[in-house]
């Protein structure tokens, strides 16, 4: 059984880390009929395969279309294991709780999902709340995941200062938690100017989460 | 294997003239040749037309060569015509069907990489040279860039050749082979590489670029040509009208009178090896009409080049063109313009090979970081005159589906099973500002002198065996005495 187990996450790391959307699948049905934890299965089976992606992915020997795909891959045999984790009510091991989203306005959200993806491979809850979120919906889900870290993103010239909107919105309900700004619109400068922390792409953005709560 | 498909996927070229206009360069450049004649300063060329029936006057060296014979010869050239090299996995073929590329030369200085110092370039120039062209992967021949100003001058070409073949694997073309002599040890040592006359005719490791004269006028490369194509490495048989000065101000008459040219040398070279594979190519310069200076790539030289690229195509003669350069004298917009607005126009109108990555100053100054950009450029080019399929797979019509309305491709197997095929940067920049500025803020001559560097630090070629470095040693050391100097 434990030789089995075995085999089986190492089916998962490799499916999500060889791009094989099928093997990943099947291996997640495997982990339910062997009576696996999902969590463990998650952390050490996926989320190796993940970690690895990204970390390549960092040090440019794979290609943004294949992190997105395997993310997706992660994502597909997520959705198998996640009955039977509710049931469980087991745990995922968390360096972290953050909200992102993109600013009201904006229905970019490719480097928003990216950061998304990244800052999950690095072990982080993140509550995506998708693009074009209302101001409030930063706030509340912030508070009521009691996020460490928020991130706003916005690729449109025009919807940029949705940004400060998001960050005067949070300090107004008296949430401390820094807030990350980024995209394609986005400065170091705008970013100082609004009392925000700036992040120029999904790798920088996983670095300066760590070094955020590193400090905190 | 650096060849790519122009027109793979059905990209027609385009013609600079209609196929009447292409007809009456044709018939005006035979009636040229038949009329007028072509003066033959080569004693072998002109016996060689004289026996075969041409109306030859010995005094004059004119030769009025018959259209008949002009035609047989257009059709015994050798097609396809294929290009060897030290390396097996780096031959070509010449099929009209795609596109090569070379470097030219051949320059007199070189701007120092490390100190950026424009100075006088040496045998090593053509070493180092020699070696970025071999890493770089579709780069398809090397023409010696420079010449070496650190050995006997009228031997330049054997020591061209000397450093080429010990740091390039692939077909090496001479670019200032003049003379009969040179020719022959060129051959020599092009021999004792492939293993012996008889394999170099069936493996052509070299080529040779040979000048018509305008106007009307074959001097003594024919000479060179000759002997290239009795050894079957075919000659790039150049023309090269200074529009304006050797050839008439206008595109049309530098056309004819280039392509009559052509056609003459090819006849002789017919002549001299019946069936033997040549190459029509054309290097026109333009004037500055205020300055009387000349200029390779003014937009008159261009659509000259552009035309002899159809005629090539009309005779079914591959086709080399001179092109890539600039007057600039640095690495710079000039040169960047100038170089793009040359180079795609000849390959979208059809030619074989252009040559010219890598100079600066009309073809006399080496610059290494020139090279890797226009080497950068030239593969953008490719990615765009392979063309593209449209079938059901490519239009994806299923996956549109599938994704719907909003959402994204990215996480889809189509695009994981496509993005390879997506062009991919060496040294142009795509970063965000702050990610460029974090990395030094580098322009793109900064990145290729960087990427030049680390070529030259890391690249490799195996060294030719002992025993042909021992014959290149003593065909140098005959070259030496032998070549008239």
């Amino acid at each position: 059984m434990s030789a089995n187990k075995e085999t089986i996450l190492k089916e998962l790391e490799n499916a999500v880390k060889m791009l094989q959307e099928e093997a990943a699948v099947e291996a997640a049905k495997k982990v339910l009929a062997n009576g696996i934890s999902p969590v463990e299965a998650i952390e050490k089976g996926l989320a190796l395969g993940i970690r690895e992606v990204g970390e390549k992915f960092e040090r440019k020997e794979m290609f943004v279309v294949e992190l997105i795909y395997a993310a997706t891959i992660m994502e597909n045999a997520m959705k198998i294991l996640e009955p039977e984790m509710k049931k469980s009510k087991e745990k995922r091991h968390s360096r972290g709780t953050i909200v992102l989203g993109t600013v009201a306005g904006d229905i970019h959200d490719i480097g928003k999902n990216l950061v998304r993806i990244m800052l999950e491979a690095g072990e982080f809850e993140v509550h995506d709340i998708g693009k074009d979120a209302p101001t409030e919906s930063f706030v509340s889900k912030a508070k009521e995941t009691s996020a460490v870290i928020v991130g706003a993103s916005s690729l449109m010239t025009t919807t940029v200062s949705v940004q400060k909107d998001v960050v005067d919105g949070l300090r107004a309900s008296g949430v401390k938690s820094p807030v990350l700004v980024g995209g394609a619109a986005v400065t170091e400068e705008w970013a100082k100017e609004i009392g925000a922390i700036y992040a120029s792409d999904a790798g920088s953005a996983v670095s300066v989460v760590k070094s955020l709560i590193g400090k905190g | 294997m650096g060849a790519m498909g122009r027109g793979l996927y059905k990209l027609k070229p385009l013609d600079v003239m209609d196929p009447n206009e292409a007809e009456s360069i044709h018939v005006n450049s035979l009636s040229l040749l038949e009329d007028m004649g072509i003066k033959v300063v080569s004693e072998e060329g002109l016996k060689l037309l004289k026996e075969a029936g041409a109306d030859v006057d010995m005094k004059t060296k004119i030769a009025k060569i018959p259209s008949h014979l002009v035609m047989e010869s257009v059709k015994k050239c050798k097609r396809p015509v294929r290009l060897c090299a030290r390396n097996p996995k780096n031959d070509f073929v010449l099929d009209g069907k795609h596109c090569y590329i070379c470097t030219d030369g051949t320059g007199l200085a070189t701007l120092d990489i490390d100190s950026g110092e424009r100075r006088p370039s040496t045998k090593r120039d053509v070493a180092d040279s020699a070696r970025v062209v071999d890493y770089l992967e579709k780069m398809n021949m090397y023409y010696p860039l420079v010449t070496p100003l650190d050995v006997p001058k009228h031997a330049h070409t054997l020591h061209e050749f000397d450093a080429a073949f010990n740091n390039c694997e692939k077909h090496i073309t001479s670019g200032a082979t003049y003379l009969k002599e040179e020719a022959k040890y060129e051959l020599k040592m092009a021999a004792a590489v492939a293993g012996g006359e008889d394999e170099l005719r069936r493996r052509p490791l070299v080529s040779a670029v040979t000048c018509t004269t305008s106007p009307m006028v074959l001097g003594m490369t024919t000479d060179a040509a000759i002997e290239f194509v009795r050894a079957g490495c075919p000659p790039m048989m150049m023309t090269m009208p200074l529009i304006g000065a050797t050839s008439p101000m206008t595109v049309a008459g530098a056309v004819l009178v280039g392509n009559a040219q052509v056609l003459a040398l090819t006849t002789v070279c017919q002549l001299a090896a019946p069936g033997s594979p040549v190459c029509y190519s054309t290097e026109p310069m333009a004037m500055d009409v205020q300055s009387g200076l000349f200029e390779g790539l003014f937009p008159a030289a261009n659509m000259v080049r552009a035309s002899h690229v159809q005629m090539a195509r009309y005779y079914k003669i591959p086709i080399f063109v001179g092109g890539w350069g600039s007057c600039s004298k640095l690495p710079d917009a000039q040169a960047a313009y100038e170089k793009v607005l040359s180079a795609f126009l000849y390959y979208l109108a059809g030619t074989d090979i252009t040559s010219g990555p890598g100079l600066l100053e009309n073809w006399t100054v080496l610059s290494y970081e020139q090279l890797l950009i226009d080497y950068e450029i030239y593969t953008m080019m490719l990615d765009m005159l392979k063309g593209f399929p449209v079938t059901d797979e490519s239009m994806a019509l299923e996956t549109i589906r599938g994704v719907g309305h909003e959402g994204h491709f990215l996480g889809k197997k189509h695009t994981l099973e496509h993005f390879r095929e997506m062009w991919r940067p060496m040294i142009t920049d795509g970063q965000t500002y702050q990610t460029w500025k974090a990395s030094g803020s580098k322009s793109a001559v900064d990145n290729a002198k960087g990427k030049a560097k680390e070529i030259l630090k890391t690249h490799q070629v195996a060294p030719l065996d002992a025993d042909v470095k021992r014959q290149f040693a003593e065909i140098i050391k005959e070259g030496e005495e032998a070549i008239p100097h």
